[in-house]
């Protein structure tokens, strides 16, 4: 017992000194989550599927940034207005390009099937089969290993909150993130466009009744969708580099977290990425590292006993 | 800067010509297929000059040669290529050599089907490798009982040459020293001669990366440092495993609030790669130090941003080569130098042993070279060292090297 009581006492008293320095870092973490998995309900939302390529999406958005990067940057060490447009481009770059391969794997894994009025098992498997084709080819054209990305910025950090540095990193995150998020709950909540594909999630069949184009509007749903993954691509590889494989886990995290706040549920999807990411910063302080991921998924096994829903879940059928 | 330039351009420049390779081999089959078809109606006359042809042996390298550590498995295999494409063209030789790559991805999960579908080719007669230690244990149980060599370059755990461990190791041998003997070099090094009090050791889940971190702590700890140690699994972005990237910004946060001065990584470059980052963003400014599986350049371009990789510390039993013949020959054909090749020199060394094996037998068979290898007599001057085997499959005396990652290039500074 006592035993015990010193295992928790080291480990607040080690949580003491980092809390800020993990809340920060699990945030910024939280927001990429978050960008992926409004991609995942946003699917989930119009078609009721699991789009299980979206890995790919960012994947794709990581490397075509990367490629910019270099070209653009290279070996100078940007900073100031320069490192803003450096990061503007590969936002546009990785939002552009997962939009693009998002609306492909619509095209090519999905719209033929709904054509044919196939079973949700086949919609599963052809997305997983995209998935694997997609990564595979990335890996076979630009190589196995992990490279580095040109960094369009200086990272250092920029001010304290209670003793912990705010890194650059995580502030480009933040904003570029809570924008990128804000703008798409505006979209969905505002526009003409966010109106079918609310009206498409509702009912598909009353919403092509009353004139909605439904192909477009679920091709549109796939791009949007896509082009938060492609600019988190862009992002993430930005601090960690890029590699063919690297769309796996953090797109599992993101569907863990579009889960947890509820599937379907866009404010949602947000809100369980930030939850996810800074559970799991905690996590590594409370238990070890390897805990991390043991963390993360179960959370997603405990919100799917208790409630199935998510936190914001409201009835399924009536979100996104 | 202008390191950073060469190096990218030197990784391309290799994929290129690995490409090229791929390309060429292609070729060479087409054609071999074609010639092949054209000979049919001469069936007679090719037959008739064959019989006073060289027999001819396949020797194979094991090792990763796709996946996040394929670097390392193509330095090996550059090596074991030249051996035999030098001993092919001497024509000192009663036989000819055949080149066979087994890519198991370094995965021991992957290893066992490699290793069954190179017995069951009867004209291969030994190996070099496995090159990574989980995988060569995964492939013990095949090549022991089929008696084929295993000469690895590489593998440096120090359990595949126990036999209660490895019933299996029968057939494995090693040119390069084991971790019993890395591990506590390294903690003597950063105790004793770094001056290191409060040491921080992290291991990356693998059976290697654990066995070396686990051999510092205990060392580190008899000399008088004061170890924390730490398991952050390896990610699936370097697909040694299935942790995530997300976890190395929280496990730098723990290791600068422990306030260690010195960090050992017990891994692979790739996972060090993401690790170094994420240290230099939450403001590490300690030493770090790690084992032979970060001794590749690809640690230095997988880092983002590249500079974190700087004053680096890297062991390694191998040594740089200074074998300026080999190192002409092993640009020429890999398309990268061999100084930053880790392990080059060793698998050069380790296919030359097993030709200089077949070469003293007069019937030559699997059996035969495993035999010749154990035998006391049989010694090897190689590039690195002179090759003798204890009679578990260790080599006899050997010394740890340590480099040094300075502006983007990795530096021998000498023996530890």
């Amino acid at each position: 017992m006592g035993g015990f009581i010193h295992y928790f006492s080291s480990h607040f008293q080690t949580l003491g000194q980092e809390f800020w320095p993990l809340l920060v870092g699990g945030l910024a973490n939280g927001f990429l989550y978050g960008m992926v998995a409004v991609g995942y309900t946003l699917v989930y939302g119009v078609l009721r599927l699991i789009n299980f390529a979206h890995s790919e999406v960012f994947m794709a958005g990581g490397f075509a940034s990367f490629f910019v990067m270099q070209h653009l940057v290279g070996t100078s060490s940007p900073n100031g207005i320069s490192s803003v447009l450096y990061i503007l481009i590969g936002i546009l770059v990785g939002g552009l390009t997962g939009s693009l391969i998002a609306m492909a794997i619509e095209r090519v894994a999905y719209r033929p099937l709904r054509k044919r009025n196939s079973p949700k098992l086949a919609y599963l498997i052809s997305a997983i089969g995209a998935s694997y084709f997609l990564f595979n080819f990335a890996g076979k054209e630009f190589g196995r290993y992990s490279v580095s990305m040109a960094q369009p910025y200086t990272n250092h950090p920029l001010f304290t909150i209670f003793g912990a540095g705010v890194q650059m990193y995580d502030i480009i995150i933040f904003i570029a993130g809570a924008l990128m998020l804000f703008g798409l709950d505006r979209l969905v909540t505002l526009t003409k466009l966010g109106r079918s594909i609310r009206a498409v999630a509702q009912d598909a069949e009353t919403a092509s009744l009353m004139g909605v184009n439904i192909d477009r509007t679920i091709a549109l749903t796939f791009m949007i969708g896509g082009a938060l993954g492609g600019a988190a691509g862009f992002l993430y590889g930005m601090n960690v580099g890029v590699v063919y494989t690297m769309g796996f886990t953090p797109a599992l995290k993101a569907f863990t977290a579009a889960v947890l706040g509820g599937i379907g549920n866009l404010r949602g999807a947000v809100l369980g990425g930030l939850i996810l990411g800074t559970m799991e910063s905690f996590s590594v302080a409370f238990l070890a590292p390897s805990y991390i991921d043991v963390t993360a998924f179960g959370i997603l096994v405990l919100v799917l006993l208790v409630r199935p829903t998510g936190i914001m879940g409201e009835r399924l059928g009536r979100s996104a | 800067m202008l390191a950073g330039a060469t190096l990218k351009s030197a990784y391309y420049s290799q994929l290129g010509r690995t490409m090229k390779i791929r390309l060429n081999k292609t070729m060479v089959a087409v054609a071999t297929s074609a010639l092949l078809l054209v000979s049919v109606p001469v069936a007679g006359i090719t037959a008739a000059a064959n019989a006073t042809a060289k027999p001819t042996y396949t020797i194979g390298y094991q090792g990763p040669l796709s996946g996040g550590n394929a670097q390392l498995g193509l330095n090996m295999e550059y090596g074991v290529q030249l051996a035999i494409q030098q001993a092919n063209a001497s024509g000192k030789y009663k036989f000819k050599l055949r080149f066979q790559t087994l890519d198991d991805q370094g995965d021991p999960s992957v290893a066992p089907g490699v290793a069954q579908g190179a017995v069951a080719n009867t004209n291969l007669v030994a190996i070099v490798g496995p090159s990574f230690s989980g995988a060569t244990a995964a492939s013990m149980p095949y090549y022991g009982p089929a008696n084929i060599a295993m000469v690895s370059a590489s593998a440096t755990r120090t359990s595949l040459t126990d036999s209660t461990a490895n019933p299996n190791n029968n057939t494995f041998f090693r040119v390069v020293a084991d971790d019993s003997v890395q591990g506590p070099a390294d903690a003597k090094y950063l105790v004793t001669t770094k001056k290191i009090k409060k040491l921080y050791v992290v291991d990356d889940g693998s059976s290697y990366g654990q066995g070396v971190a686990s051999q510092v702590s205990t060392s580190a700890i008899a000399l008088g440092a004061t170890v924390t140690t730490a398991s952050v699994p390896g990610t699936t972005q370097c697909q040694a495993g299935t942790g995530s990237t997300s976890e190395y910004s929280a496990a730098a946060t723990t290791v600068v609030g422990s306030h260690a001065t010195g960090l050992f990584y017990g891994g692979y470059y790739c996972d060090l790669g993401l690790f170094l980052g994420a240290l230099k963003t939450a403001g590490y400014h300690g030493l770090i130090m790690s084992d032979d599986g970060a001794l590749s350049n690809s640690l230095i371009s997988g880092t983002t941003p590249r500079s974190a990789a700087n004053n680096v510390l890297i062991s390694c039993a191998c040594a740089t080569s200074t074998n300026a013949a080999f190192n002409v020959a092993y640009d020429n054909l890999a398309g990268f130098p061999a100084t930053n090749a880790t392990y080059a020199a060793e698998a050069y060394d380790a296919a030359n042993v097993i030709i200089k094996a077949m070469s003293q037998l007069t019937t030559i068979s699997r059996g035969g070279i495993v035999a010749k290898l154990k035998s006391s007599g049989f010694s090897f001057k190689g590039i690195t060292k002179t090759i003798k085997f204890q009679h578990n499959g260790n080599i006899s005396g050997s010394a740890i090297y340590v480099s040094k990652v300075v502006n983007g290039v990795i530096k021998q500074l000498g023996l530890e």
